[in-house]
């Protein structure tokens, strides 16, 4: 991996160049959207044609091979060939801190920008903008260069407190600081902003450090989603500044551990609670609103949900603003603890499960941003699912969703390690290419790098995965990026199976308990090699159901990039819902 | 049962039942054991071999590093036995056939071990079948691998130990102090500076480095082998050992560096690298007879005696002063019937036969504690990496691999492990406790590591180099000082000189690495800290450090009247108080350049958490050097000061968000509450503060041409622009306008018959209005145009006085004030 500790400030020379090239006022027709989507189909197209697996595979192999020994591990100098087969880091601004992480003493650099990317907002094919911790938005141009050699850097904003997201919409930045939601404009054209307006505003803050306010993510109603963290541990001037529910005897800030939504006419209105650190927020292909929940008091492991009205997720105190004037949650009196959560539900019928859990370290120790791939295949084989970053192990992980009994459910899969710092923001490029914004500050992750931006881009090559895991009333459909070979993909042997379910109690985090191995009784291979159905006794619902296909290779011996899912089989599909498939044995 | 426990069992308990194992086995005859490469002991190979120890200290060291005293038991604290690897998950940690090959003949599997050919003793028929008996006893030991913990701090990935990178394990391994003992990697390209020593050497011939007294110097040393490791280890068992090596080899001889799980994968993936994947290690067939005559065979064979495992009983051998070493069979070179086989060479052999002799004169005297520390440095190999008493430091070529991080150069001092000549004088002996434990780290460039030691091969050592260090020290200077004239001496002392080299607090100047003076005090003697910075050369050779007393004379005179002792208290009184004091001026300075809001041409706005203004306040700050911090969920301006303005350093890069205080002078506070209220009449009360002021909204602000904020708010029907900057050199100027939000939609003024919207201008305990102005008990002045002092109201207010201005919808309000 190139270092660029240096090339921020080569960067920051050659971007301060002008400020004339750079600003130009934005205008409501630039959106990045309309430009990715109009030339992907075209280049899917090409991709595909340009593929021809038998006559690398040899070569392939051996790459993945080299690739699965270190494909979990934080990027070394040098050796992006191996990792970059399929999905390729670009570096834009990587930099080190002159202190670790978590030291009270943390700097950046000296002339370093502290590009600490908090959110991301694409512009248009040579620039986008990022929100960075400190309170700046910097708009960066020739972002898009392989390799980004001549990027130009430019403060278009300043003051913010600690802003968590970032969108650029009808002229205009929006960002969540810990306060409100502000809508930033440069109204004079002099190329910094000159207009902080308030968009929203009106829930607690008691002062504690833990109070971060995530967004916006816009939804195609126009609908701006917002996530507020719960503070943990209030004392004294923080607890002065809370409100109270008597009844179960909590006390947070109002609309503390609240998803909120900003509609169009400019109302805030509370649509769902019990987060605790709701780092990330998404909405996907038709349109609904997701967040990411960290693993910690009340939540077992990190985790997807579906935000939407009256819904509770986990924790508890974000139940103090229950009574507030516009909750659509109402009535809860007592919340059970130390359960299973499978009875932790039953008891408490407002809580929602979680579309995907997250199991903690296999697939991530603190989940992140939520992003789209709206790329129509410029991205490679996933177009239409969902990436989460992934802080602590500077990855990011893929989640397939589909519908059971009318609610959300489904896998994630490892996807991309080896960033050079924690993920925190992602955002999808024109191109198709993933922007991602990085920042280790205050907590730990793997990688080299204190923060920064990098880029990740499709390789054109198609890695051996599975694509998709649906829950089948007997089992599991999987669905893979390439043809199994019939035998190794037909053979129970190939895989293994497990669930388990988590702890709902007080304490931070929770093991995997209720864990039973799970025999597969059939695997059947359908006849274009694409898919594979999974027999199976013994689905639980509410449970995590574990999968291994470790035995499975594609028609070139290849085993999978990578062999393990984890579905959250809230559901078990009813029979009558089960599609037909032409199979063979 | 802890293993002294057990060593106490077998010494007291069963003690004398020694001998009858010896009759088990039919006698052999003494075999030939030359060819092999003798157990490898790395202070008696180093020091010993070449008549560095005197052969008694030698034959010590080898008694208790061979573990001789676990059988043949001795009441001299001083020669307990080192022990074995603990065995509880040996069938889990290492395959089977890697025991069958090592019990078998453990010499030719590791060359150099301290493992003794345990079957030796035992007639060749049999062997097999004990060694099979002994692995299939072994192999039930099965205690699972630790498990560890992933937390926010600690980044783990699944199943780590197979991700590690080779590539950054060997790096690890030659830099954070692995080479210290073991073989560095010769291709280990661009791993290894070649050291000025190295490069002399190679220009001598031998006779010229004997004269020079390099003789130890330019000898090889040579490496701790570790055998095939790939036979041996599996990528997680390897880990699992880097990361706790005590938990396996409790006598810390492999010591623990410190590496994370992660960093331990990395070495493991370098030292097996070209491997295959880890191997499982299956839980074979239960064969009850064999496991039950393999556990027989532990405790006849004295495997017991090195090695705890359950609380299976040592069997001693004859006591160490009743041997014969004479003896027609015996260890040292005629191992035969039941004797287990080292292959001692002849060297060693001498150095224990002296070892032997010198215990069985009467009173050996109690060793003295130079000399203790000098026999558990031998013993755990400190020499490996510090040198003391002419003794060791990090041998030739391993040097080269000992590096301080980004290649900064601070000489040998900021790369290699510190000499421990004298360190008893220098360190207090709580914090070189702390050190061998591990937790004194105060060197963040050197990449080598001082392992952590938690067993009691260290226990000793703080006492004993006090001990044998102590100095009789100087008489401290009896001037008389004032102490804080002290202290703030101190602290201008540091910046001529001290901070140049030195961070303090954790911040330094710019590129500055180094050690942190903050805990000086705590660290070392005060009268050590005289004697270096009197004379640094004197104490430490070779130190970069400079002496800032040329022949005893300050280069300070204007301090302290340049009294050199009193300089010298000086800094230490500022270093012992350093965590209460500020930091010394060029640091500060430093600091602020990089943290500091200066307005320069134009105001700068930060909104941040601030003690007087909340949790939602905007700090402005103006070139005028007037500045002012807003409320913006109150709509209050809380607070306003003159001179600096702010640093943000809390607000940018401090996770625990600290409230950001003003730097400034003349910091006033103003009227709490909110600005603006309607009054049905002029007896009623002023709203009482809420947690959200009610009725209130924040719309945001807008910067003009010069920067300068109005901020924006709702009330209560309203739409209020509030503009707020510097007047005079001194004041801030405030012009207030309302609107009704109904005209502006085009419908009809609220104002008509509602109640009368005032503005709370003042608020103190006592004020004084004089026409236009009111000023409060501080000296606060608010004043007015004359027109609308006129129609102002003074009143009481619970306790207090308000001073209430009447507003008029759509004509602007100008307030001044004045501090």
């Amino acid at each position: 991996m190139v270092r660029t500790g240096n090339s921020s400030r080569i960067a920051i020379s050659g971007g301060m160049r002008s400020g004339s090239t750079v600003p130009a006022p934005m205008g409501p027709n630039s959106t990045a959207q309309g430009n990715a989507l109009g030339s992907a189909k075209e280049s899917m197209t090409s991709a595909l044609k340009g593929r021809n697996p038998r006559t690398c595979s040899a070569i392939t192999r051996a790459v993945t091979l080299t690739f699965l020994c270190c494909i979990c591990v934080a990027p070394c100098a040098a050796r992006a060939g191996d990792k970059a087969n399929y999905y390729r880091l670009v570096p834009i601004n990587v930099s080190e801190a002159q202190a670790g992480s978590r030291s009270p003493h943390w700097k950046p650099a000296p002339e370093d920008l502290a590009l600490e990317v908090s959110g991301i907002a694409v512009l248009d094919d040579e620039r986008v903008a990022v929100a960075i911790r400190k309170g700046e938005i910097w708009i960066l141009d020739g972002v898009y260069g392989d390799p980004p050699n001549d990027v130009g850097y430019r403060r278009f904003a300043s003051g913010l407190h600690e802003p968590l997201g970032l969108l650029w919409h009808d002229g205009a930045f929006y960002t969540a600081q810990r306060t409100e939601l502000t809508r930033i404009r440069d109204t004079d054209e002099d190329g910094l902003a000159d207009e902080y307006l308030t968009v929203a505003s009106g829930w607690g803050l008691t002062g504690h450090y833990h109070e971060y306010a995530y967004g916006p993510k816009r939804d195609p109603q126009g609908n701006l989603w917002l996530t507020l963290n719960v503070g943990l541990g209030l004392k004294d001037e923080h607890l002065a500044r809370t409100i109270r529910e008597p009844t179960l005897g909590v006390s947070q800030g109002r609309w503390r551990g609240w998803g909120m939504k900003v509609t169009t006419d400019g109302k805030l209105v509370p649509v769902c609670a019990g987060m605790r650190s709701p780092c990330g927020i998404g909405i996907n292909r038709a349109g609904d609103a997701f967040y990411t929940d960290q693993q910690g008091n009340w939540v077992g492991t990190n985790a997807l949900h579906h935000m939407r009205s009256g819904a509770f997720f986990h924790h508890p105190e974000a139940l103090a603003s229950m009574n507030e004037s516009g909750s659509p949650i109402a009535g809860i009196e007592s919340i059970p603890t130390g359960l299973p959560y499978p009875q932790a539900v039953e008891r408490l019928p407002a809580m929602k499960s979680p579309a995907v859990w997250f199991p903690y370290k296999k697939a991530g120790q603190s989940a992140t941003d939520i992003v789209l791939d709206d790329s129509r295949g410029r991205f490679g084989p996933f177009d239409g699912q969902l990436f989460v970053g992934e802080f602590t192990l500077a990855s990011v992980h893929r989640v397939f969703l589909e519908r059971v009994g009318g609610e959300y459910q489904g896998a994630c899969f490892p996807f991309r390690s080896g960033f050079a710092s924690a993920v925190l923001r992602f955002a999808q490029g024109t191109d198709g290419s993933l922007f991602a914004g990085l920042t280790n500050r205050g907590w730990s992750s793997l990688g080299t790098a204190s923060h920064g931006l990098e880029r990740l881009v499709w390789t054109g090559k198609t890695p051996f995965e599975i694509r998709e895991m649906r829950a089948q009333p007997d089992g599991f459909a999987l669905t893979f990026t390439q043809p199994v070979d019939p035998h190794t993909g037909g053979d129970v042997a190939s895989y293994t199976m497990s669930s388990y379910t988590y702890t709902y109690h007080a304490t931070y985090g929770s093991d995997e308990i209720l864990k039973r191995d799970l025999k597969i009784e059939s695997a059947t291979v359908s006849a274009d090699g694409l898919r594979v159905r999974l027999r199976i006794a013994g689905l639980r619902e509410l449970f995590v159901h574990e999968v291994s296909a470790a035995g499975v290779r594609n028609r070139e011996n290849q085993p999978l990039l990578h062999s393990d899912a984890w579905y959250t089989l809230n559901r078990i599909p009813p029979a009558e819902q089960r599609p037909p498939l032409s199979s063979r044995r | 049962m802890t293993r002294n426990a057990l060593r106490r069992d077998g010494r007291f308990g069963v003690g004398r039942l020694i001998g009858l194992a010896f009759l088990l086995g039919p006698l052999l005859a003494a075999r030939d054991v030359h060819a092999r490469e003798p157990p490898f002991v790395a202070a008696f190979d180093r020091f010993g071999r070449h008549a560095e120890l005197e052969p008694a200290l030698a034959g010590r060291l080898l008694l208790t590093e061979l573990n001789c005293t676990a059988c043949h038991a001795t009441q001299n604290e001083r020669l307990q036995p080192r022990g074995g690897p603990r065995l509880d998950g040996v069938g889990v940690r290492l395959g089977r056939d890697w025991l069958r090959q090592f019990l078998a003949s453990p010499h030719a599997v590791k060359p150099g071990t301290t493992m003794p050919e345990v079957i030796g003793g035992l007639p060749p028929a049999k062997r097999d079948r004990a060694v099979a008996a002994l692995v299939a006893f072994l192999s039930t030991r099965r205690e699972p691998f630790r498990e560890f913990e992933a937390s926010g701090a600690n980044p783990l990935p699944h199943e780590f130990w197979r991700k590690g990178n080779v590539d950054r394990g060997r790096r690890l391994y030659h830099r954070v102090g692995c080479v210290a003992c073991h073989e560095p990697d010769d291709a280990a390209d661009g791993l290894a500076r070649p050291s000025a020593l190295d490069n002399l050497l190679a220009q001598l011939d031998p006779e010229d480095i004997e004269e020079l007294g390099l003789t130890a110097a330019a000898r090889a040393v040579r490496s701790v082998p570790h055998a095939n490791l790939a036979a041996k280890y599996t990528r997680q068992s390897l880990t699992s050992f880097l990361v706790d090596p005590a938990s396996i080899r409790p006598s810390a001889r492999m010591p623990d560096l410190k590496l994370s799980p992660i960093e331990a994968a990395e070495i493991a993936a370098y030292l097996l690298a070209g491997a295959a994947d880890d191997p499982a290690t299956p839980e074979a067939a239960v064969e009850r007879e064999l496991i039950a005559e393999g556990r027989r065979l532990f405790t006849d064979l004295r495997c017991a005696n090195c090695h705890a495992l359950d609380a299976i009983l040592p069997l001693p051998a004859r006591p160490l002063a009743d041997l014969n070493p004479a003896a027609e069979t015996n260890c040292l070179d005629a191992p035969a019937a039941a004797i287990p086989v080292y292959g001692l060479d002849a060297a060693q052999q001498r150095a224990i036969r002296a070892a032997l002799d010198e215990c069985k004169r009467p009173d050996s005297p109690a060793l003295a504690a130079a000399e203790l520390v000098k026999f558990r440095m031998l013993q755990a190999n400190c020499f490996a990496c510090h040198e003391r008493g002419r003794l060791g430091g990090v041998g030739r070529k391993r040097q080269a691999y000992f590096e301080a991080a980004g290649h900064v150069d601070l000489g040998d001092e900021g790369r290699l492990p510190p000499p421990l000549e004298g360190v008893g004088a220098r360190l207090r002996a709580n914090w070189l406790a702390k050190v061998l434990a591990g937790e004194g780290d105060v060197r963040p460039h050197m990449l080598a590591r001082m392992p952590r030691y938690t067993g009691d091969v260290t226990a000793a050592l703080p006492a004993a180099f006090a001990e044998a260090d102590a100095r009789t020290p100087a008489d401290a200077s009896d001037a008389p000082a004032d102490p804080n004239q002290l202290v703030d001496a101190g602290r201008m002392l540091l910046d001529t000189g001290c901070v140049q080299c030195h961070p303090v607090r954790g911040e330094s100047l710019p590129g500055v690495v180094g050690i942190d003076l903050a805990g000086v005090p705590g660290r070392v003697h005060e009268a050590w800290f005289r004697g270096f910075l009197l004379d640094p050369g004197a104490l430490k050779p070779r130190t970069r450090m400079p002496t800032f007393f040329p022949k005893g004379r300050s280069a300070n005179p204007d301090v302290l009247d340049g009294n050199v002792d009193l300089q010298i208290a000086a800094v230490w009184a500022y270093l012992k108080e350093v965590d209460r004091q500020p930091l010394p001026e060029k640091i500060a300075q430093a600091r602020s350049q990089a943290f500091e809001l200066v307005p320069g041409e134009r105001p700068i706005v930060l909104r941040t958490f601030m003690k007087e203004a909340g949790t939602h306040a905007i700090a402005a700050g103006f070139p005028q050097k007037v500045h002012f911090a807003f409320d913006a969920n109150s709509m209050r301006l809380a607070q306003a000061w003159r001179g600096r303005f702010l640093d943000a350093y809390g607000t940018w890069f401090v996770r625990f968000a600290p409230p950001a205080d003003p730097l400034g002078d003349d910091i006033v506070s103003l009227p709490e509450g909110v600005p603006l209220a309607k009054l049905a009449s002029e007896r009623d009360p002023w709203p009482a503060p809420a947690l959200d002021a009610a009725g209130y909204r924040f719309r945001g602000y807008r910067l003009d041409r010069e920067g300068v904020p109005t901020f924006l708010y709702a009330f209560d029907g309203f739409d209020v622009e509030d503009r707020i900057e510097p007047y005079g050199k001194n004041g801030l100027k405030r012009r207030i306008l309302i609107r009704s939000q109904s005209a502006k939609g085009g419908g009809v003024s609220s104002k008509a018959n509602g109640p009368a919207i005032w503005f709370r201008a003042h608020l103190g305990k006592s004020l004084r209005q004089a026409r236009e102005v009111c000023t409060d008990d501080r000296g606060v002045k608010v004043a007015v145009p004359q027109v609308v002092g006129r129609r102002s109201l003074l009143r009481e207010s619970d306790g207090r006085q308000e001073w209430l201005l009447p507003v008029v919808v759509g004509q602007p309000l100008e307030l001044e004030y004045r501090w």
